[in-house]
């Protein structure tokens, strides 16, 4: 990665629907607006490990980071426009042993630059993070961003998030995945974004024993194009990876659920599972999900399915017959339909804020 | 004190006419019991009442305390004081049974008025433990994962935090063991009274040893063939529903008969799989 200049920072102020987040009851977060961190509230835990944005590191912890060279080997002309440019980004670095049980937040505020953000998580040997990250702009903007996380032998990662970019950001989000023996990494993902969409999850198992979940789940609405592609990549035998999607398309908008799962040559008993669900409630909406295998072992387990439709007409007579409305009926089946992911939100403030995303794009 | 009149109903589903007819009235503190053989329409009949989007009326009506029920919506119905425990209750994951609960008894609220979350958790915690279910389940997700009689006892429950006028219980007793069927039957007779019109729909009399009936009609080809007391019920139990079918002088109950039927399910079946479901 190229050294970087970060532009001033304009104000240090906390957009009020930030704000409004904050609540009691949400411990520990940072916040970093156009690559500068305005908010810091970690407990006494988060001493025993590193995070710090670029104009902060360390030298000797940036080239901690710049060892894992293997992060820079994946290539598209996103990502690569990401290393060259990159203005904002955190560096995340757990030692060995420690175990964080509290989960960090991180809010990632676009305002005043076209943001271009790598973060870096690094999880030692016999380590464990919870990572939660929302993203986050009010006006518009192009958005590149990228997390690259490595997870060494028997650690584990639990990686959720909310991305809630405005209407007329062009948003570009690539999240990698590297993880070894025993070691483990969750992902659960909220795409509330209003606006046009490629946001790609590559996961490599990368030795024996790895195991990897993705969950994502993207609601679009008016005229909003969004692609998601997950990809579990086996590089190692006796390794299982499950992909999980779910869907709700609204009014013109198209979602596009590209899910491949890949076991290559000797990569012998691993287990290849993927599920995609689908809500399409537009008239004019479209929802395609394209579950792919590409196997190149014999001995393994691989099992994909889709299901996508119109809202459950029998689900919603039931609820209907108790009395709820047409309305409340679908909200309380979206709701539902949404919430493997709904449920990984630490606070009811965070979740009320992930519902109203969701109703606001399901009118 | 409510009551429901059903006049001369005819509806059908596909274009297939299952109902030729049904004329039934239903008071408070009345208990009615429909009993017949399988493929009569006695399900069809409560979900036309219910207003199942997929039943088509093509003559008659359906009075609610003088009120035209097939003009209502299926929420309205249910607000309006209607309601129907189903012979096959629908699975909504994610949804937990206690929040839907809470939006169907706030629901019957005037607009932006909500019961209080600590009565509401006491009346449920109370209805919970009357039906003798499982004390984790207000927080299960709705039906999923449910066995046949937990989903039936469930159905019971949102009886009893709903309070209907008149309620329809759609085979409330297959799948109950023994001692579930004396639980539901208990607690559906403890909730008898002067403003609940009860029809129930079963093919035992076991359940009506729980739940007393006044009135037993037998259906069959879509229409109540035969109404009375409770001696029909023995009569049935012990010999079945031959003699009923000499009196008509019909050899098959059922609304769509064998030949047809199968044409009539593949038809179906081959729609679905062009709509790939
Ligand atoms: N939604 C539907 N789609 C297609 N056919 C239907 C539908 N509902 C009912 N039928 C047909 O109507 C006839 C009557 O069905 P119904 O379920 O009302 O019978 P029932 O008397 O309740 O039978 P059972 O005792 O088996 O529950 C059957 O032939 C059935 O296949
Ligand atoms: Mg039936």
């Amino acid at each position: 990665m190229r050294s970087f200049e970060l532009s001033p920072l304009k104000n240090k102020e906390i957009p009020s629907k930030i704000q409004e987040l904050l609540t009691d009851d949400l411990l520990n977060y940072v916040i970093i607006k156009d690559g500068h961190i305005i908010k810091r509230e970690l407990s006494e835990n988060f001493s025993k490990i590193y995070i710090d944005s670029y104009e902060n590191a360390l030298p000797d912890k940036i080239n901690v980071f710049l060892d894992t060279e293997f992060c820079n080997d994946y290539q598209d002309d996103a990502y690569e426009y990401n290393v060259e440019n990159v203005n904002s980004g955190l560096l995340i670095h757990i030692p060995r042993n420690i175990r964080l049980e509290e989960v960090i937040h991180i809010f990632y505020i676009q305002e005043n630059i076209d943001l271009v953000s790598n973060t870096r998580i690094l999880l030692e040997e016999n380590s464990e993070l919870r990572y939660f990250e929302y993203l986050y702009n009010e006006t518009s903007g192009s958005i590149n961003f990228v997390s690259n996380s490595i997870v060494k032998e028997n650690a584990h990662l639990s990686y959720s998030g909310i991305s809630k970019f405005n209407e007329k950001s062009v948003i570009n989000i690539t999240r990698n995945n590297y993880v070894f023996r025993y070691g483990s990494s969750k992902y659960n993902i909220a795409e509330v974004n209003d606006g046009l969409t490629d946001s790609k999850t590559n996961i490599y198992l990368q030795e024996e024993y790895a195991t990897a979940t993705t969950k994502t789940v993207a609601i679009t609405s008016k005229a909003q194009e969004a692609s998601f592609t997950q990809l579990i990549e086996h590089n190692a035998s006796d390794t299982e990876g499950f992909i999980e999607n779910y869907g709700v398309s609204n009014d013109e908008s198209a979602l596009i659920f590209e899910g491949v799962g890949k076991i290559n040559k000797n990569m012998k008993r691993s287990i290849a599972r993927q599920s995609n669900k689908g809500i399409v409630l537009g008239n004019n909406a479209r929802l395609d999900a394209n579950p792919l295998l590409l196997i190149d072992e014999y001995d393994v387990e691989a099992s994909h399915g889709a299901s996508i439709g119109k809202i459950d007409e029998e689900q919603l007579y039931y609820l209907m017959s108790r009395g709820l409305t047409l309305r409340q009926s679908e909200r309380l089946i979206i709701s539902g339909f949404l919430s493997p992911v709904l449920r990984v939100l630490s606070t009811d403030t965070l979740k009320a804020n992930f519902i109203q995303s969701v109703e606001n794009k399901t009118q | 004190m409510s009551t429901l009149i059903i006049n001369n109903l005819y509806a059908e589903v596909e274009e297939k006419e299952i109902l030729k007819g049904i004329n039934l009235e239903i008071k408070g503190g009345e208990t009615h019991a429909i009993m017949g053989p399988n493929g009569t329409g006695k399900s069809t009949l409560a979900s036309v009442i219910m207003g199942h989007p997929k039943y088509k009326i093509t003559k008659g009506e359906i009075l609610l305390d003088g009120k035209n029920v097939l003009k209502m919506t299926v929420d309205e119905r249910s607000r309006a004081g209607l309601f129907l425990g189903m012979q096959h209750p629908s699975e909504v994951p994610g949804v937990t049974n206690s929040d839907f609960i809470k939006t169907a008894v706030n629901a019957r609220l005037e607009d932006g008025k909500s019961v209080s979350l600590f009565k509401f958790i006491r009346q449920l915690d109370h209805a919970v433990t009357d039906l003798k279910m499982d004390e984790d389940l207000p927080h299960r997700y709705l039906n999923e994962g449910f066995s046949g009689g937990e989903k039936k006892r469930n159905e019971i429950l949102q009886m009893k935090m709903l309070n209907p006028k008149i309620a329809i219980l759609d085979e409330i007793d297959s799948g109950l063991d023994v001692d579930a069927l004396k639980i539901v039957g208990e607690n559906v007779t403890k909730m008898k009274n002067d403003d609940l019109g009860l029809l129930l729909i079963t093919h035992y009399q076991r359940l009506l040893d729980y739940i007393k009936a006044d009135k037993v009609h037998v259906m069959m080809k879509g229409k109540i063939v035969k109404s009375g007391g409770l001696e029909i019920i023995k009569r049935i139990d012990t010999e079945g529903y031959d003699w009923i079918k000499k009196e008509l002088g019909i050899e098959d109950a059922r609304v769509i008969e064998e030949e047809e039927q199968k044409r009539f399910m593949l038809g179906s079946c081959a729609t679905k799989d062009a709509l790939g479901l």
